[in-house]
C-alpha cells in the first residue's frame, strides 16, 4: 500500500523549568493512502503533541530531539518555514479539539475559511466567496450563502466544528490530522461529525489521522488503531484485530472495559498515567500492569512485528527488547 | 440605527454617575473654609455688600435649592462667573482649551508612536534588546514623578544645551518639552498593556488555526494577533485620558503652558473657587464622554460585544 | 465532622499557597533586590527619626546651594540646609503618608468590596454607584480637588489619597468575591450555620488577600508619586516640612545654577516608587493567574 506519512523514531520534548517533558518518546508509525488511522490514548499520553508535529505546528518550548516525519518522502521537520507553509493547509489539514477557541472571534467564518485559498492561491478573499459557499455545502452547513457572513459566536458548537473542517479540506489535502475533533461536542453532533469525516475520506481519498481518548469511537470509524501510552506506542494493528484479540495488557484493559460495559462492572486500570518528566524505568506500563514480570521494570520493550501487527510487550512475541 | 440606540442607552446609564459627580463637586466647594461671598467682595467690603453678593450667588437659599440651581445652570452650559476675572467660567475654559487639546494630542501621538511598536516587538521577541528597553520605559513611566522629569528635561535641553524653550507657548518649538514630558506619563502604561495584550493573543488557539492554514507569518501577526490585541489597548487608552488630564495639570504648570491644567492651579491660588469648580467639572465631563466613546468603539471592533450590547439596546 | 475537616484542610492549603507565593517571589532576583533597596531606604528614614547629620531646618545662607561634598554628601539647598538630612526627615512624611493613606484606602475599599460582592442587592448597587462616581474623576484630579477643599496639611493628604485609592480596591475585591462565593466550600461553611460576617472575614477575605497585597504594593508606589506631586503643586504638606515633592518645588527656581537641589529628592522618590513597582511585579508573577486579571498598575 501507498504510504502517505512515515514517522521514524520521533522524539519531541518540552524543556520546562520543572524538567524535561518527554511527550513523544520514540514513535514509529505509517499512515497509508485513504485510510483512517486512529490514535488512542489518555490525556497526557503525548497524542496532541504528535498531532502538532505532523501538522508542522510545533512551537517552543516543544523541541524535536530526534526522528523523521516523512510526508510523501519529504522530511517536514527539515523544511524551511516557507516550504512548510506551502504544505500546511494545502497538503496537510488539521482539525482541532475545541471549535470555540480555534476560530478568531472578530472575523466572519466565511472570511476565515477564504483565508486558506488566499494563502495558497493569492488574491482577494472575496474572490473565493463561491468556493467557500460550496465548501459549506460540502460540510452540510445549512443556508451557506448567509452563514459565510456569520461571526463564530453566532454559530453552535457543531456548526463551528464544521467550519473548521471546511478549512481543513478546502485545498483537498492528502492528509488530515484530527485532534479530538468531537470531544467538545454533544453525542448526537459527535456522530454527525464522525460521519462527515468518513464521507470526506471516501470522496477525496484523503488519509485521516484521528486522535482521541475515546477508543469506542475509533472502533467505529478507524481502519487501523495505534494505542499510545506515556509518549510511546504500545500496539498498532487493524481495528477488528485489536478489538478481537488485543495483545498488549494496556490495550486489553481498555478493550475489556468496553466489551463488558453493560454486562458487569469492568475492572478499571488501577493507578494513573505516569509523569512524562520522570517516566518509570523499563516498560512504562509496568507499575499498572496485571501481568507484570520482574524484568519489566528493567527492559524497555521495542515495538515488534507479531503476525502483521505491532506490539511492545515482553510477554508477547518473544520480544526481549534486545536486552538494552 | 442600532449604534445610535446603543449610544443613547450608554449616555442614559451614565446619568447617575454624572449627577453623583455634580453633587460631589458641589459639596467640595460648600465645605471650603471661609465665606465665598466675603472672598469675592474682598476683606474691606461692607457687610451689606457681602450680603448683596450672597444673594446674587444664591447662597442664602436652602442647600438643596442651591444644588438644583447649580445643576440647571450647568445643563444650560452656565458654569458661573470667575471671581478673579469676572468673566463667565466657560469662556475662560474655552479660551485655554485649545492649548490643552494640542498638548494632549501631540503627547498621545508620541506615546502611541513609540509605545505600540515597542510593546508589539517586545511581545514577539521577548528576549531582544527592544524588549529590555520596553520594560525599562514601562517601569520609568510608572515610577518617576512627572514634574521631576519635566525639570530634568528643562535642565538638559534648555539650561545645558540651550536647544529648546522651557516655558510659554509662543512658537511651535515651545510644545516639544511639555509634549515629551506628558507622553512619558502615558508611554509606560501603554507599552506594558500592548505587550501583555499581544502576548495573550499570541498564545491563543485561533492563532494556531491561522498558522495551520498556511498563512504568511506577517498576515497572521497583523490580522490575527494585532487586530485582536488592539481591543484591550483601546480600552486602556480611554482610561488613560484620566492620566492625561492629571498629567496635563502638572506638566502645564511646570512649563507655564497656558492650557486648562495650569488655569486650574492658578485658580486654586487665586482662591477663585467658581473657576476651580468649573474646570474640575469640565475635566470630569470630558473623561466621562471619552469613556462612552471608547465603549462604543470597543463594541464596534469586537463583534461579540457588538451583538450583545446592540441587541440589548 | 466532615465539613470541619474540609475547612481545616482549606486553611492549611491557603497557608501553603502564601508560602509558595513567597518562594516564587524570592527566586525573582530583581524583585528580591528591590525589597532590600526599599528596606534600606526605610531604614534611613527610621534613623532620621533619631539622628540626622545636620539639623534639617537650620538655615545658613553662607553655605547655601553647595554642591555635594564630603561635608554635605548631597549638598545644601537654597537656604543652606543639608539635603541628606532633609531627605531623611522628609521621608517620614512622603513614605509615612503614603503608607497610612493606602492602608486606609485598602481597608475601606476592601470592606466595601466584600460587602458589595457578598451581599449583593441594593447595598451592592449603592456601593457601586459611589465607586462609579469616584472613578469618574481622574485620580490626580480627584486628589487635587480634595486638597483644595480640605486645605493643605498632613491629615488632608491622608484623606485625599485614601479617597483616591479606595474605589479600585472595591472593584478588585468585589470581582474576586463574586468568583469565590459560588464555590463549593462556601456552601459547606454555610451548612455549618455560621454567620455571614464570620464567613466573609474568615473564608472569603483570605481568598482576596493576595491580590490585595499586590495591588497595595503598586498603590504604595503610586501614592508616593501622588503625594509628592501634590507637594510640588503646593497643595501638600505646608513648608518648612521637607516633604520630597515640596523640596523639588522650592528648589526648581535654582535649577539653572544648582540642579542637585532638584535631582536628589527626585531620585529618592523614583527609587522608592520603582522598588514598590518591582516588588509588585514580583508578587504578581507569584500570584495565581486567576486573581491576576483584576489588578491595575499605574
Amino acid at each position: 500500500m501507498e504510504k502517505v506519512l512515515e514517522i521514524l523514531g520521533l522524539r519531541v520534548y518540552y524543556e520546562l523549568p520543572q524538567g524535561t517533558v518527554k511527550a513523544v518518546d520514540g514513535v514509529d508509525l505509517d499512515v497509508f493512502k485513504g485510510e483512517i488511522l486512529g490514535i488512542a490514548g489518555e490525556s497526557g499520553s503525548g497524542k496532541s503533541t504528535l498531532a502538532l508535529t505532523i501538522a508542522g505546528l510545533l512551537r517552543p518550548p516543544a523541541k524535536v530531539i530526534s526522528g523523521k516525519v516523512l510526508f510523501r518522502g519529504i522530511d517536514i521537520l527539515r523544511l524551511s518555514n516557507d516550504e512548510l507553509r506551502s504544505i500546511r493547509g494545502r497538503k496537510i489539514g488539521i482539525i482541532f479539539q475545541d471549535p470555540v477557541t480555534y476560530l478568531n472571534p472578530i472575523y466572519t467564518v466565511g472570511f476565515q475559511v477564504g483565508e486558506v485559498f488566499e494563502a495558497h492561491r493569492g488574491g482577494k478573499i472575496l474572490k473565493y466567496l463561491n468556493e467557500v459557499i460550496n465548501l459549506f455545502k460540502a460540510v452540510k452547513i445549512g443556508d451557506p450563502e448567509r452563514r459565510v457572513y456569520s461571526y463564530p459566536h453566532q454559530l453552535s458548537g457543531g456548526m463551528k466544528q464544521r467550519v473548521l473542517i471546511s478549512m481543513a479540506i478546502a485545498e483537498k489535502p492528502e492528509l488530515i490530522v484530527a485532534d479530538e475533533p468531537t470531544s467538545a461536542l454533544d453525542v448526537t453532533i459527535q456522530a454527525e461529525i464522525v460521519e462527515l469525516l468518513n464521507e470526506i475520506r471516501k470522496e477525496l481519498n484523503t488519509s485521516i489521522v484521528f486522535i482521541t481518548h475515546d477508543l469506542a469511537l475509533l472502533l467505529e470509524i478507524a481502519d487501523r488503531i495505534a494505542v499510545m501510552y506515556a509518549g510511546k506506542l504500545v500496539e498498532v494493528g487493524k481495528t477488528y484485530e485489536i478489538y478481537k484479540d488485543p495483545l498488549h495488557p494496556y490495550t486489553k484493559a481498555l478493550i475489556s472495559v468496553l466489551r463488558y460495559e453493560r454486562k458487569r462492572r469492568p475492572t478499571p486500570i488501577k493507578g494513573s498515567i505516569p509523569s512524562l518528566i520522570n517516566p518509570p524505568p523499563g516498560c512504562r506500563f509496568h507499575p499498572r500492569c496485571p501481568y507484570v514480570l520482574p524484568k519489566c521494570s528493567q527492559v524497555d520493550p521495542k515495538l515488534v512485528n507479531v503476525n502483521g501487527r505491532y506490539v511492545s510487550c515482553l510477554l508477547v512475541g518473544g520480544s526481549d527488547g534486545g536486552g538494552s | 440605527m442600532t449604534l445610535v440606540r446603543y449610544l443613547v442607552r450608554r449616555v442614559y446609564h451614565s446619568i447617575p454617575t454624572l449627577v453623583g459627580a455634580l453633587l460631589f463637586i458641589f459639596i467640595l466647594v460648600r465645605v471650603l473654609p471661609g465665606d465665598p461671598a466675603r472672598l469675592i467682595a474682598g476683606p474691606e467690603a461692607l457687610e451689606e455688600d457681602v450680603q448683596r453678593i450672597r444673594e446674587q450667588l444664591g447662597l442664602n437659599k436652602p442647600i438643596h435649592t442651591q444644588f438644583i440651581d447649580y445643576v440647571t445652570a450647568v445643563l444650560k452650559g452656565d458654569f458661573g462667573r470667575s471671581i478673579k476675572f469676572g468673566t463667565p467660567v466657560i469662556n475662560e475654559i474655552l479660551f485655554r482649551l485649545p492649548y490643552t487639546i494640542i498638548l494632549a494630542l501631540v503627547a498621545e501621538a508620541i506615546a502611541i508612536a513609540i509605545a505600540l511598536p515597542l510593546g508589539i516587538i517586545s511581545a514577539l521577541r521577548p528576549k531582544s534588546k527592544t524588549s529590555y528597553i520596553a520594560s525599562v520605559i514601562s517601569l520609568i513611566g510608572a515610577s518617576t514623578p512627572v514634574f521631576w522629569i519635566a525639570l530634568i528635561l528643562i535642565y538638559i535641553f534648555s539650561v545645558s544645551l540651550k536647544l529648546l524653550p522651557s516655558s510659554g507657548a509662543d512658537s511651535p518649538r515651545h510644545i516639544i518639552l511639555p509634549a515629551i514630558t506628558l507622553s512619558l506619563v502615558l508611554m509606560g502604561n501603554l507599552t506594558r498593556i500592548t505587550r501583555s495584550s499581544v502576548i495573550e493573543v499570541l498564545s491563543s488557539n485561533h492563532v494556531l488555526t491561522a498558522l495551520a492554514k498556511g498563512l504568511k507569518d506577517r498576515i497572521v501577526i497583523t490580522r490575527h494577533v494585532l487586530k485582536n490585541a488592539l481591543i484591550p489597548i483601546i480600552t486602556i487608552m480611554g482610561l488613560q485620558v484620566g492620566n492625561l488630564l492629571g498629567g496635563a495639570v502638572i506638566t502645564e504648570t511646570v512649563f507655564a503652558w497656558p492650557g486648562i491644567g495650569s488655569l486650574l492651579i492658578d485658580a486654586i491660588f487665586f482662591r477663585d473657587y467658581v473657576l476651580v469648580q468649573g474646570i474640575i467639572l469640565f475635566m470630569v465631563l470630558v473623561f466621562i464622554i471619552v469613556n462612552i466613546v471608547v465603549d462604543v468603539i470597543y463594541a464596534y471592533v469586537d463583534p461579540r460585544i457588538r451583538d450583545v450590547l446592540w441587541r440589548m439596546s | 465532622m466532615e465539613n470541619e475537616l474540609i475547612l481545616k484542610n482549606l486553611s492549611e492549603a491557603r497557608k501553603k499557597q502564601l508560602i509558595a507565593m513567597w518562594e516564587v517571589f524570592k527566586s525573582n532576583r530583581v524583585a528580591y533586590t528591590s525589597l532590600y533597596v526599599l528596606l534600606g531606604l526605610i531604614g534611613l528614614v527610621i534613623v532620621g527619626l533619631f539622628y540626622t547629620p545636620y539639623n534639617p531646618y537650620d538655615f545658613d545662607l553662607s553655605r547655601a546651594r553647595q554642591p555635594p561634598s564630603l561635608k554635605h554628601l548631597l549638598g545644601t539647598d537654597e537656604l543652606g540646609r543639608d539635603i541628606l538630612s532633609r531627605l531623611m526627615v522628609g521621608g517620614r512624611y512622603t513614605i509615612g503618608i503614603s503608607f497610612i493613606s493606602v492602608l486606609l484606602g485598602s481597608i475601606i475599599g476592601s470592606t466595601l468590596g466584600l460587602i458589595s460582592g457578598f451581599f449583593g442587592g441594593r447595598i451592592d448597587t449603592v456601593i457601586q454607584r459611589v465607586v462609579d462616581v469616584a472613578l469618574a474623576f481622574p485620580t490626580v484630579l480627584l486628589a487635587i480637588a480634595l486638597m483644595v477643599s480640605l486645605g493643605p496639611g498632613i491629615l488632608s493628604l491622608i484623606v485625599a489619597i485614601s479617597i483616591s485609592t479606595f474605589p479600585t480596591y472595591t472593584r478588585l475585591v468585589r470581582g474576586v468575591v463574586l468568583q469565590v462565593v459560588n464555590e463549593d466550600y462556601i456552601a459547606a461553611v454555610k451548612l455549618l450555620g455560621k454567620s455571614s460576617w464570620y464567613i466573609m472575614f474568615r473564608h472569603v477575605l483570605p481568598n482576596v488577600l493576595s491580590p490585595i497585597i499586590v495591588q497595595t504594593t503598586y498603590y504604595l508606589g503610586f501614592s508616593i508619586l501622588l503625594a509628592s506631586a501634590l507637594g510640588f503643586l503646593g497643595l501638600g504638606v505646608p513648608p518648612p516640612i521637607p516633604e520630597w515633592g515640596a523640596m523639588i518645588s522650592t528648589g526648581r527656581v535654582y535649577l539653572f545654577s544648582s540642579p542637585h537641589i532638584v535631582v536628589f529628592p527626585g531620585l529618592f522618590i523614583m527609587i522608592t516608587a520603582l522598588s514598590f513597582n518591582l516588588i509588585g511585579d514580583g508578587l504578581r508573577d507569584a500570584l495565581d493567574p486567576k486573581s491576576r486579571m483584576f489588578l491595575r498598575r499605574f
